[in-house]
């Protein structure tokens, strides 16, 4: 299993195209929508800078957009040419398949977040101490294999056609409730109660707990490891029961 | 008779299950309205090197797949070594190439080859399996720069990474040239001379007639046919007569000679096809003509299987 964890990781880099736009993306989108903020602004009642607030929400939305969308549509696609079959006749187990799967996603999200972190300390001025950039890198970096393991999941349920719009789906729900796009702060109640229960807020919130200077909310935490358990099972389960011929 | 009555024997494998590499009973797979195989029953034996053939569509492919425990039968069981399909192979008793089987992309020869013999749990080393399927030499190449015969080799190194005790072929030798299909069924050879059980899906029927020591031929989903290579093209009437005669044919006559499954008259030239070629010469003579360019010869393993999938064609419109 481990020469299969060593060779998705590989041939993920190997994957030039792939591994440029889904690298760059989030620090480039990071830019663009910081590029006309005042970098002293501060978020209405909190003490935390607009610019920092969407540095730490770029980086986990750029990771989730590299993990989500890569992981479906390859994992459709290697479906479709036949390797899952052939890969099904090793001794392999289902777990072993999303682990490695996982790996080679978490290979793409690392760099990612530290691009979208470095633009942010460099070019933007953000100022945090130094335990909080690694923790933000850390926390985020974990995080985002619940998004990977979500991928694996959508990529053994979906043709490659439609694992593309699916994923997108999911990214755009998940993204919005999770104010990696605008500030929670704004949506109604109920809504908010909503996106605490679902994966992107609390991914989310991984990073900005850290911004304030405070640990992650325990509730946080378990809420992404049961959706970890979740898709890592769902994806263990479809890859051993796949029998379609695709 | 029909063709099914005569040729399903079971064989030895209906007496001794016991120890049996594969055992189908009773199995159904339907996909929508087509059944893809029905009520198949087979067993195979340690040691056995058996070619399954059928026409496109016969349920080949979808006999594999239950074997191999990628689909699920809809009624029946499918056993090998007596456990189920997924057990066999995650004890690494099975090796399997399929056709439908895809390759990792953007990975050397080598480094997938390295891949299957990390899974496999009683694996050989990188280098030698390398060396049995005759792909040393590609070992650096990436996978997704092959040729469609190097692309087969790779699948038979994977299917061959580790010590199986039963090889499962599926078209193996598609998109190779002669050559490296020889250099193929003598590295199988090897294989089989090693005491493992080879199945092998194909078109190419000269290649069961040469290499399978036990022959199935499938049909629409069943079974209709399972003997030896000579067996089979004794029971399709597997002699082919051919002579001259002087003078008009008399084809009636001809006809009602005994052993006569099939007859062509061209001019003065005569073709036989007869299921017992010295009672038909026989009474050829004894009827005093005098044949000249007598030529007697077997009909091959294709003539055979196109006699037999057409005989049960037939029966089946009959039926209808």
């Amino acid at each position: 299993m481990k020469t299969l964890v060593r060779l998705e990781i590989v041939r993920t880099l190997r994957n030039r195209k792939f591994m440029f736009f889904s690298v760059l993306y989030p620090g480039l989108l990071f830019l663009i929508i910081t590029a006309g903020a005042d970098k002293t602004k501060k978020i209405d009642g909190l003490d935390l800078t607009l610019v920092a607030y969407y540095m730490v929400a770029m980086s986990a939305f750029g990771a989730m957009t590299a993990v989500l969308m890569g992981n479906a549509e390859r994992i459709a696609r290697e479906r479709e040419k036949g390797w899952v079959r052939q890969l099904r006749l090793t001794a392999l187990p289902g777990r072993g398949y999303v682990t490695a799967k996982i790996a080679s996603a978490a290979t793409v999200s690392l760099p990612s977040i530290l691009i979208v972190l470095i633009l942010g300390a460099t070019v933007k001025d953000v100022r945090l101490d130094a335990w909080q950039w690694v923790a933000i890198l850390a926390a985020t970096w974990a995080g985002s294999m619940v998004f990977a393991a979500l991928g694996v999941a959508i990529g053994y349920v979906a043709t490659a056609d439609v694992a593309r719009p699916i994923s997108m789906l999911f990214y755009f729900v998940l993204a919005m409730l999770g104010g990696l796009w605008v500030p929670i702060t704004t949506f109604p109640h109920w809504l908010r109660t909503l996106a605490d229960y679902l994966p992107g807020r609390p991914y989310a919130s991984l990073g900005q707990s850290i911004e304030f200077g405070n640990a992650p909310h325990a509730r946080d935490v378990v809420v992404l490891i049961c959706y970890l358990l979740l898709f890592t099972g769902t994806a263990a389960w479809l890859y051993r029961k796949d029998t379609q011929k695709a | 008779m029909s063709a099914t009555e005569v040729m399903t024997g079971d064989g030895p494998g209906a007496v001794d299950r016991a120890g049996a590499v594969v055992a189908f009973t009773d199995v159904n797979k339907s996909f929508g309205a087509v059944r893809a195989v029905a009520d198949l029953s087979l067993t195979l034996h340690p040691g056995e090197t058996v070619a399954l053939l059928g026409p496109n569509g016969a349920g080949k492919s979808t006999a594999l797949d239950l074997m191999l425990g990628l689909r699920n039968a809809d009624t029946g069981t499918v056993r090998l070594f007596g456990t189920t399909p997924a057990q066999a192979i995650a004890a690494g008793r099975v090796g399997a190439m399929l056709q439908s089987g895809g390759l990792m992309e953007e990975v050397t020869v080598k480094e997938l080859v390295s891949l299957a013999c990390d899974l496999h749990p009683k694996a050989y080393r990188v280098e030698d399996v390398l060396k049995g399927a005759d792909i040393a030499d590609i070992a650096d190449r990436k996978v997704n720069k092959l040729s469609g015969g190097q692309e087969q080799r790779v699948r038979f190194a994977l299917a061959t990474a580790g010590a199986n005790d039963l090889i499962v072929l599926d078209e193996p030798t598609v998109g190779m040239d002669v050559s490296a299909r020889q250099a193929f069924w003598a590295t199988m050879r090897g294989q089989v001379d090693e005491g493992r059980t080879v199945l092998f899906a194909t078109h190419y029927l000269e290649e069961a007639d040469a290499i399978a020591d036990r022959v199935l031929v499938l049909h629409r989903g069943r079974l209709i046919a399972d003997g030896t290579a000579a067996e089979i093209k004794a029971r399709a009437g597997a002699r082919r007569i051919t002579f001259d005669l002087d003078g008009t044919v008399d084809e009636p006559a001809l006809r009602a000679l005994p052993s006569v499954v099939g007859l062509d008259v061209t001019g003065p030239t005569v073709r036989i096809r007869s299921d017992d070629a010295d009672a038909t010469m026989h009474s050829v003579y004894a009827a005093g003509l005098y044949p000249r360019n007598l030529e007697v010869s077997g009909l091959g393993l294709e003539q055979a299987f196109l006699a037999i999938t057409d005989a049960a064609s037939a029966e089946e419109a009959e039926n209808r």
